[in-house]
């Protein structure tokens, strides 16, 4: 307790450069901390995302499989389509247990800086989204000219279950039928309307822009994928596959990023080292006497250990208390770069993150207070007398 | 000093402590969870082409400046004018001031209202007495014949010179419109009233002085 008391105040005497060795020490310790809390939750939200569209199968037209899936995925239209011909084969698969088609298509509206994303669905769409739920309304299109509104379209054009909706791009004058609950995906911000409806709409006679696919056993996979590549014009994306590009994306991501944040723990060392070095030069006379009366070099080395065990300490509770705090500003930042987006968050803090960057930045300081903990140690109980 | 500079480190770990704990705690918007809100609290209705209104109704116009009016404090008053509650979107009242070489000149307001087959927003400039000088549809998804009728400029003009206080009945204050626009049309016009209404509320309570963003 002493010793504890005698490093503190120590540390102390010179505020400012405490101070700023602290700073630098929980800057590299939060974005440590930011860094694996994101990784572990983009796994998660993807992993998440990607279950919940209850689909291991998709079949896009030829062109770029990943691009492709991830334009379905994200709610954003694709450039080509695939013959409802294609539908038909996959449903005759005998390792398909649903097959649905989704036409999607992006009516940009510039001046409000976003799109009228139209999705057109046949039933089959219903055994893929299981947690659909309508916040009123119904959950299926009573006709053909109904449309189901995300919550988020709803909010914004004003809809409600009963009230006119109208195309002006198409001409397609429709019924709002059903608002959905908020989902956290972007169902919430699309415009459901039947498939036929929707072939109707854009002129878009028996095609589909992609086929969501459920097998009767996730086993029957690589046989499926291989029958499923030989329809005329479309390929096979799993989205095993689609995630592990994406992971492998973050991957490259995560580790340049983790790069810098040691880069930044490295600089923390020499600022503990700087820190501590500086104070033994000054206190040189005081490390002496304190050998001259009896003080061990253990004893000395504990002494200067615990000042940097202090520092570090408090640098990294205070690291991790500013990931907390602005780690949403650095995930809306790191978004924007990110080949698929998950909505819900991509920030998972836990105990075990906490715990790891705490132990990181712990080590940081003591490793920058070794030498000169060392080098306090080496002091002559003599150099106090000489200098007396 | 060294006390002064633990105790001062002490609250700045517990002020940060206690933003990252309230970061963790679901927004109020996310306690809506499940619940579609009503339209009338629609999300705000941006001011999406400052340009053509400005060039439209302030051509000797420099800047303009957004100012936000929070209108909680006269909410029993706004509504007996409004005849109506207030919706919640309608607790802060954004204004555009808009800005002459001389001083200011007039002001700008957005609503978006329900019309019959979407959304529409509405753009109103009022000049220093608060009185209607330009409205302008800045997005509707009506019918060709029905958004024909509504931005007719003729019909559109007629609003000019209306104040909070003015009649706004369809077809006696304001000219008629073909029945299948009719719906839509008295809903521009109540959201243009609405409006009126609430920015001379922002005049009458020392509650209501804005909180301004930046210039722009």
């Amino acid at each position: 307790m002493t010793m504890f008391l005698l490093a503190s105040r120590n540390l102390v005497r010179r505020p400012l450069r405490s101070a700023l060795t602290l700073a630098g020490l929980s800057l590299g310790v939060a974005v440590l901390a930011c860094l694996y809390s994101f990784g572990n939750g983009y796994k998660r939200a993807l992993s998440g995302e990607l279950d919940r569209m209850g689909v291991q199968l998709m079949l896009v037209p030829l062109g770029c499989p990943y691009d492709a899936a991830a334009r379905v995925l994200k709610g954003k239209e694709l450039d080509n389509s695939l013959p409802e011909t294609a539908l038909e084969e996959a449903r005759r698969d005998p390792a398909v247990a649903v097959a649905a088609p989704l036409l999607m298509v992006a009516l940009p509206r510039p001046h409000e800086g976003r799109a009228d994303m139209w999705v057109g669905l046949d039933e089959s769409a219903l055994e893929l989204k299981p947690w659909w739920r309508v916040s009123s309304g119904q959950k299926w299109f009573p006709d053909e000219a109904a449309v189901i509104l995300g919550c988020d379209a709803a909010e914004i054009e004003m809809r409600a279950p009963g009230d006119d909706f109208f195309s002006p791009e198409t001409g397609a004058n429709l019924k709002v039928t059903g608002v959905l609950e908020r989902s956290g995906t972007s169902d919430d911000s699309l415009f459901f309307v039947p498939l036929r409806t929707a072939q109707k709409m854009f002129q878009q006679p028996g095609r589909v822009t992609a086929i969501a696919i459920r097998l009767r056993d996730p086993e029957l996979l690589r046989g499926a994928s291989e029958r499923l590549q030989q329809i005329p014009g479309a390929q096979v994306v799993t989205l095993t596959e689609m995630m592990g590009t994406f992971l492998s994306l973050l991957g490259a991501v995560r580790t340049l990023l983790l790069s810098l944040a040691f880069v930044a723990l490295a600089i923390s060392v020499l600022s503990v080292f700087n820190t501590l070095l500086a104070a033994v030069v000054e206190r040189t006379n005081e490390l002496s006497v304190m050998r001259a009366i009896g003080a061990s070099r253990a004893q000395i080395v504990r002494l200067i250990a615990t000042e940097a065990l202090l520092l570090s300490g408090a640098g990294s509770v205070l690291g991790i208390l500013l990931a907390l705090s602005f780690g949403r500003g650095i995930e809306n930042l790191v978004k924007g770069f990110l080949p698929m987006v998950p909505t819900q968050s991509l920030l998972s803090p836990t105990f075990t993150i906490g715990l790891q960057s705490l132990v990181i930045g712990v080590a940081v300081g003591v490793l920058g207070g070794l030498y000169p903990a060392w080098r306090a140690s080496r002091l002559h109980p003599a150099a106090a007398l000489k200098a007396e | 000093m060294s006390r002064l500079l633990l105790v001062g480190g002490g609250a700045a770990a517990l002020v940060v402590a206690a933003i990252a704990w309230q970061s963790g705690r679901p927004s109020s918007s996310e306690f809506f969870v499940g619940k579609t809100k009503p339209p009338e609290a629609a999300p705000v209705c941006p001011w999406r082409e400052p340009e053509v209104d400005l060039k439209l109704s302030f051509p000797n116009a420099s800047r303009y400046e957004l100012e936000n009016h929070p209108l909680s404090g006269s909410r029993l008053e706004l509504a007996e004018r409004l005849g109506r509650a207030l919706a919640p979107d309608e607790n802060l009242l954004p204004v555009y001031r808009i800005y002459g070489e001389t001083g200011a000149v007039g002001a700008v307001l957005t609503r978006r209202v329900k019309g019959t087959h979407g959304a529409i927003e509405v753009v109103i400039a009022t000049d220093l007495r608060d009185q209607v000088c330009g409205l302008r549809l800045q997005r509707l998804r009506e019918p060709e014949g029905v958004a024909r009728a509504l931005e007719n400029p003729e019909w559109l003009r007629s609003f000019h010179g209306k104040t909070a206080g003015s009649g706004w009945d369809l077809g006696r204050d304001i000219p008629e419109v073909p029945p299948e626009a009719r719906a839509s049309a008295a809903a521009i016009a109540e959201g243009a009233r609405s409006a009126l209404i609430l920015l001379a509320g922002t005049a009458r309570s020392p509650s209501n002085a804005p909180v301004k963003a930046p210039h722009h």
